[in-house]
């Protein structure tokens, strides 16, 4: 049977980490991790009186169960979420939905393109890759707002000596560590900076994915060579719940990661999708 | 389980319904359809004495017996300021007594959609079906189109009832009683009644194909059905049908296979007198029914909103019914023909508004 019912985990640390983003470690209370936690699944977080969404792992639990989730303030429960403190208890289900195909990744040359908080699910694709040896394969193409609301200081901090990174900003840049623009305005001198990259991961906007998914192609890259991670409203994390719908898969089963042509097979097969997504082109 | 092969044995002869009902209601907790109050044929748990229910095709209660089994508003877990704890139904073993071929058709593709849900499984568990052939088709139903009647499929109910009558013949018995399952033969054990033959079950073949032959043409479902599956039906014919859907989700409650669900969260602000500290809220948090066609249903908290346009949502919903995408799971459509969506429908996006408009205007 499914379980529906959260676990207790405890916020012992708490730093702000960019624009209403704040970096969270939980600790779980009174129980270990019974299954592997894949690059690139998520988890259900329960804020109790509140309600339930779900999060991203920035990083997959330690030893001791610990783990990191970037969350950005948006909504009525990240609200509440930001009034808690180191200590307080939360509920925990997961881990839920299927990863980034991080065993393809590692024999290819990688470009990743994050947009805004969309940094947060790809960090441990790129913590993988480093801790296995093929930092020298990666590319990161980080776009965000402007310098406050870049997220995952720290993270970027450590991953600058080890891997190729660019950031862009839309408001201001333009120096020696930033570009002005969005990702996608660079995106063809980072594929020539990159070697041509083999796979593309990308997570943002669902419109800035689809962008960088075109560009890729109009590069010249195979659309079953391109992965995002998609975002969903979502209340169960079990394929029960019905909101995360994209056509006849669920997010939060057969996503939140897709191969590009998979999501695009699935949208087209409803023409009001296809429409709202611009996507004729494509049909 | 019963099949085909060795139904014969389990099936007999009833001459009074009262009797297998009032032997049911010995051990489960009756649920039949009655009138309430206002004269609405309803799903209705016997908590006093029994009334003699109302039965058969004439009677297909605007709500199906759906939430028996998925509960409209249900507890899933509670918080005490430290843990969480699972709430699962506190169940009594109940029947549901004269279930129609399509409301089982419904439940039985509930059964797989919620296989390894713990509430559902809780429900479903300690209830008996005893499902009932219609005899004429319903004024909205279809269920022959879609494989879902009017006779009761097989392996959809524990017990099948059956009036044995045809128009100019003598009549072989009231009732055929058919077990179907395990559950269904246990259930029945302690009656002593007479072995139908083959005749018996011949009968019941035959006035199956008399019902069926009375159904008017409802080959537009089929042809709209066909044409779906195609992918073409312009955009703007579910601009045009969504204007008139009101959002008002009668459709998606009254759907016997619809799932969707939202949760909510509520606080007990009186904690307990024996805790010291106030603070420490208790909270439980519930499902309810949820709607697909309701605009803020896929909205994300960014405001994103995947279905942000009607015409999505009632495509959407009527994807979900009729698209071969979800055969390899369910090995049927998600429409039971039962027509509830367009006998509530305040607008014209019931299933046969709209599969009249797209046989006549993408099929013709």
């Amino acid at each position: 049977m499914l379980q529906l019912t959260p676990q207790t985990i405890r916020i012992v640390d708490v730093y702000d980490d960019g624009t209403h983003a704040r970096h969270f470690t939980f600790e779980p209370k009174g129980f270990v991790h019974n299954k592997p936690i894949g690059i690139g699944q998520f988890f259900m977080l329960t804020l109790p009186g509140v309600g339930l969404a779900p999060f991203t792992y920035t990083s997959i639990p330690d030893k001791t169960g610990r783990f990191n989730a970037l969350i950005r303030k948006v909504g009525h429960l990240t609200e509440k979420l930001f009034t808690l403190r180191k200590g307080d208890v939360l509920g925990y289900n997961g881990p839920f939905g299927s990863g980034w195909p991080v065993d393809q990744v590692k024999q290819k040359k990688v470009l990743i393109v994050a947009g805004g908080c969309g940094l947060a699910p790809v960090a441990t694709t790129i913590d993988y890759l480093i801790n296995n040896d093929h930092s020298t394969s990666v590319t990161l193409l980080y776009g965000a707002r402007d310098i406050e609301s870049q997220v995952l200081k720290n993270e970027r901090t450590r991953w600058r000596s080890k891997i190729k990174l660019f950031e862009t900003l839309e408001i201001g840049g333009g120096g020696d560590k930033q570009h002005s623009g969005l990702p996608t305005q660079h995106l063809s001198s980072v594929f020539k900076y990159a070697q041509h990259p083999d796979i593309v991961l990308t997570c943002g906007p669902q419109a800035m994915m689809i962008a960088v998914a075109n560009n890729c192609m109009d590069l010249g890259l195979q659309s079953t060579n391109i992965w995002m991670s998609i975002e969903r409203r979502m209340r169960c994390g079990v394929g029960l719940c019905g909101h995360c719908y994209v056509a006849n898969s669920y997010a939060c089963k057969q996503g939140p990661t897709y191969r590009y042509d998979e999501f695009m097979a699935l949208e087209n097969k409803t023409v009001a999708f296809q429409k709202h997504q611009g996507l004729f082109k494509y049909c | 389980m019963s099949n085909g092969n060795n139904m014969l044995n389990d099936s007999y002869l009833l001459q009074n319904l009262a009797v297998l009902r009032n032997h049911l209601a010995e051990s489960y907790s009756l649920v039949q359809i009655q009138k309430d109050n206002d004269g609405e044929e309803m799903w209705t748990e016997q908590l006093g004495e029994s009334n003699v229910p109302l039965f058969g095709h004439k009677h297909l209660p605007l709500a199906s017996p759906k939430g028996f089994l998925f509960a409209e508003k249900e507890a899933l877990y509670k918080f005490d300021g430290e843990t969480f704890e699972t709430i699962l139904p506190q169940v009594v073993p109940k029947v549901l007594f004269g279930v129609q071929a399509c409301d089982l058709t419904a439940i039985a593709y509930q059964d797989k959609f919620f296989e390894f849900d713990p509430y559902y499984q809780k429900r479903r568990e300690h209830i008996l079906l005893v499902g009932i052939d219609c005899e004429s088709p319903c004024s909205n139903g279809f269920c022959a189109q879609v494989d879902a009647g009017p006779h009761v499929n097989s392996s959809t109910a524990d017990l099948v009832l059956s009036r044995l009558k045809l128009e100019g013949a003598n009549q072989l018995s009231e009732w055929l009683l058919i077990a179907e399952t395990e559950k269904g033969l246990n259930s029945i054990k302690a009656l002593a009644l007479e072995k139908a033959d083959e005749e018996h079950l011949r009968l019941r073949n035959k006035l199956l194909e008399k019902v069926k032959s009375e159904f008017i043409d409802y080959s537009y479902i089929n042809n709209a059905i066909e044409y779906l599956n195609n992918n073409s039906i312009p955009i703007k014919l579910w601009e045009e049908l969504s204007v008139r859907c009101l959002s008002c989700s009668g459709c998606t409650n009254l759907c016997p296979t619809c799932s969707c669900y939202s949760t909510y969260e509520i606080v007990n602000k009186k904690p307990e007198k024996t805790i010291s500290n106030s603070k420490v809220l208790k909270t439980e948090t519930l499902r309810v029914w949820d709607s697909c066609l309701f605009q803020g249903f896929q909205r994300e908290a960014s405001g994103h909103n995947p279905a942000q346009k009607a015409a999505q949502r009632v495509e959407r919903f009527w994807f979900h019914k009729f698209s071969d995408e979800f055969l390899p799971e369910f090995k049927r459509y998600g429409c039971v023909g039962c027509g509830r969506c367009e006998q509530t429908c305040p607008g014209t996006i019931g299933v046969h508004s709209v599969m009249k408009r797209i046989d006549q205007e993408c099929c013709s």
